[in-house]
């Protein structure tokens, strides 16, 4: 029984790294545009069909993974620029509203380009199969997702915490105006930022696809947990939303031992549990 | 004060000329001039919106084959979309019943729809042929106008293990992940009823909720209990997902299985080295080497341009059983047709077909196909081969039918 709970343990590592990219870029948004990206779903679902299509084209898998970053990061530049930057001053719900919306269109895009079938790609040949641990199978693309995830965010943190444009990012996540009256230009670190975060969503789907395939509306199950993971990590703390993701995939993985037909109950239990004792996150301020 | 007299002869006399009329209206299908209004009722939105119009094609077919007449009554082809949800689907059965004079339907994909419809079928007389697999479309809630085209848990089951038993006569252990739904645990059931006579033991087990996605943890659970054979008792989304991450771990020698999982077409979701060897159970395959199929086959080619799957197959054979069965009967009353497909034996898609006269369910062969490998595909819709059929019916000491 050890062996399985150990098992289940790095399973729910990989898990919980996929969902810590995916709120990653959710939390960016947030914390530098305060509003909830409800398109960061179809964003991760148009990752996963761009790095299809690359991979397709007999293009290397890593190559693909650039695409699924860099096609989200467009849109999501665009999204900021041509959209929310317009609704700035307008009503909070609107800016909501113009994300659903967006997200919606996104959805149907898929759905005209690819068809209303899912595709599915496997993973390349180095990273098929499994590790023979004795106690456990450990498939060599889960290594893989651990791996990616981890590089991602680590090469997020450093841009953020170790360069002048992520200083500048955390200073207009803590203290927009502070930050605009210091000449910051803020117009460019909110398309920067939200192209971050799409990129981050995107790049969740192509890691993703392997494992989960790819549908018009695939996004949408990830965007619900990626939510959970952005409110169980704290509000505008990007750190917070890394342990939530691990958290909630050790939850989901370890819960498979004791009550398998809850393991996606459990998830939003622990949120809730969570959120009474402290309302404002693990990680979030008051 | 009114002048109206009234006595009791005057009183018979009303009373007739209302039974009168009213037996005329339930006397309609008698009419060599009323025409036959019937349905399909099937979702043409939401996730499956792809089901219904395949259904429906399925059914024009038939009707055209027929010149659009049976018995010499105008044929009307209605349909109307469920939504997926019983609740509509009640409500659009009740208008097609009550408002369009509908008296034989088909069409359901999802059984928690069919079996609400089929309360509604009991109550007001009318013939349903239901899709989905669902054990209690002919067990605890059968009834006197619902019957079963799907062919029945039990014989997915016992044909999918008796074609790995003839495949890997050394493989025992099974372990089962199973949807936590109620076609899942039929699914469980039988199966766990079936095992040891086949030699297998099921070792291991787990339910994962509907719409689950990851299912990594559970094959973690499944290769610590180290079986010959992983049983996928799931179906739709939740199947292509698990076959994904199943295939992740690499287990070459280890069987997969599964029973009543999708159709063909839905396989193609998946890559080549994803499905390559999988065990799947089917209702229909346009293969079937039998005239009627054949025939079918050809007939769908030339108008729609594409092979028929189960849903067209499923349109067009139940209307087809219907239309054969109201000329068998010489009549079109849905009571009167109900009674003569009971017990009854004839040539469907599937070749030899009895309606059991007791529960309904139809006894037909059920397909297992075995999906290529890339290498062996002929092209991209060469996906999988027929290698078994099995035609087992459910014993009579598991089936909860109380009809008498």
């Amino acid at each position: 029984m050890s062996s399985l709970v150990v098992a289940q343990l790095i399973n729910g590592c990989a898990i919980g790294m996929l969902y810590a990219v995916m709120a990653f870029g959710l939390s960016i948004i947030k914390g530098l545009l305060n509003v909830p990206n409800f398109a960061h779903g179809a964003l991760f679902a148009t990752g996963a069909y761009v790095c299809y299509a690359i991979a397709n084209m007999g293009l290397p898998f890593g190559i693909a993974l650039i695409g699924a970053f860099a096609v989200p990061a467009l849109i999501g530049a665009m999204l900021q620029r041509f959209g929310l930057e317009k609704l700035a001053k307008a009503d909070y719900l609107l800016q909501v509203l113009f994300l659903f919306g967006i997200a919606l269109a996104l959805e149907q895009s898929l759905v005209v380009i690819w068809g209303t079938s899912g595709v599915s790609l496997t993973a390349p040949s180095l990273l098929s199969g499994s590790f023979d641990l004795g106690f456990m199978r450990l498939p060599r693309y889960l290594v893989f997702v651990t791996v990616a995830s981890a590089t991602c965010i680590a090469v997020l943190w450093f841009l953020i915490e170790r360069t002048k444009l992520g200083s500048q990012v955390r200073a207009g996540i803590e203290k927009s105006e502070m930050a605009r009256c210091l000449g910051i230009n803020i117009k460019g670190l909110l398309i920067l930022g939200f192209a971050l975060g799409a990129g981050m969503a995107g790049l969740a789907g192509g890691i993703a696809l392997p494992l989960l395939g790819a549908s018009s509306s695939s996004g949408n199950d990830m965007m619900s947990i990626a939510f959970v993971v952005l409110v169980l990590g704290g509000l505008g703390s990007l750190y917070g939303s890394v342990v939530a993701g691990l958290l909630l995939g050790i939850v989901q993985s370890l819960s498979t031992l004791v009550a398998p037909t809850m393991s996606t109950l459990l998830l939003y239990v622990v949120m809730t549990l969570v959120l009474l004792v402290r309302p404002q996150g693990l990680f979030g301020e008051r | 004060m009114s002048n109206f007299q009234f006595n009791r002869r005057d009183m018979l006399k009303a009373l007739a000329a209302t039974s009168g009329s009213m037996m005329g209206g339930a006397t309609w299908a008698q009419s060599a001039q009323g025409d036959l209004n019937i349905a399909v009722l099937s979702q043409f939105s939401g996730n499956y919106a792809t089901l219904g119009p395949s259904i429906l094609r399925g059914a024009q077919l038939i009707v055209e084959e027929r010149g659009g007449k049976v018995l010499g009554r105008k044929i009307n082809l209605l349909q109307r979309d469920d939504e997926g949800k019983p609740a509509v689907g009640v409500r659009r059965i009740t208008e097609l019943v009550e408002n369009e004079g509908v008296r034989y339907f088909t069409g359901n994909a999802s059984s928690a729809v069919g079996l609400a419809e089929s309360e509604i079928a009991a109550r007001s007389k009318v013939v349903q042929f239901a899709g989905g697999g669902s054990d209690e479309f002919t067990g605890a809630r059968c009834n006197d106008f619902t019957f079963q085209w799907s062919a029945h848990p039990y014989t997915a089951c016992s044909s999918t293990l008796e074609y790995i038993r003839k495949l890997h006569p050394n493989a025992k252990r099974i372990y089962t992940l199973t949807a936590d739904y109620a076609f899942g645990h039929s699914l469980l059931k039988y199966t766990q009823a079936l095992a040891a006579g086949l030699g297998f033991e099921v070792v291991a087990g787990d339910r994962h909720p509907a719409n689950e996605r990851q299912f990594t943890q559970y094959f973690n659970k499944a290769f610590a209990a180290k079986p010959d054979v992983v049983l996928l008792l799931t179906a739709g989304a939740d199947f292509l997902a698990a076959a994904r991450q199943l295939h992740s771990f690499g287990a070459k020698n280890l069987v997969v299985g599964a029973p009543w999982a999708a159709e063909i077409d839905d396989l193609k979701e998946l890559t080549p080295e994803m499905r390559a060897g999988l065990i799947l159970g089917l209702n229909y395959h346009a293969g079937i080497d039998h005239p009627v199929n054949k025939s079918f086959v050809v007939s769908a080619v030339k108008k729609f341009k594409t092979v028929p799957t189960y849903p067209m197959a499923m349109g067009y054979d139940t209307f087809r059983t219907l239309f054969l069965a109201m000329e068998k009967a010489n009549s079109v009353d849905p009571t009167v047709v109900a009674k003569t497909l009971e017990g009854w034996r004839f040539d469907s898609v599937h070749g030899g077909t009895q309606i059991d006269a007791k529960t309904h369910q139809s006894i037909r062969p059920y397909y297992i196909a075995r999906c290529k490998a890339a290498s062996e595909m002929k092209n991209a819709d060469d996906i999988a081969e027929i290698v078994y059929q099995g035609n087992k019916p459910q014993p009579v000491e598991l089936n909860d039918c109380k009809r008498a």
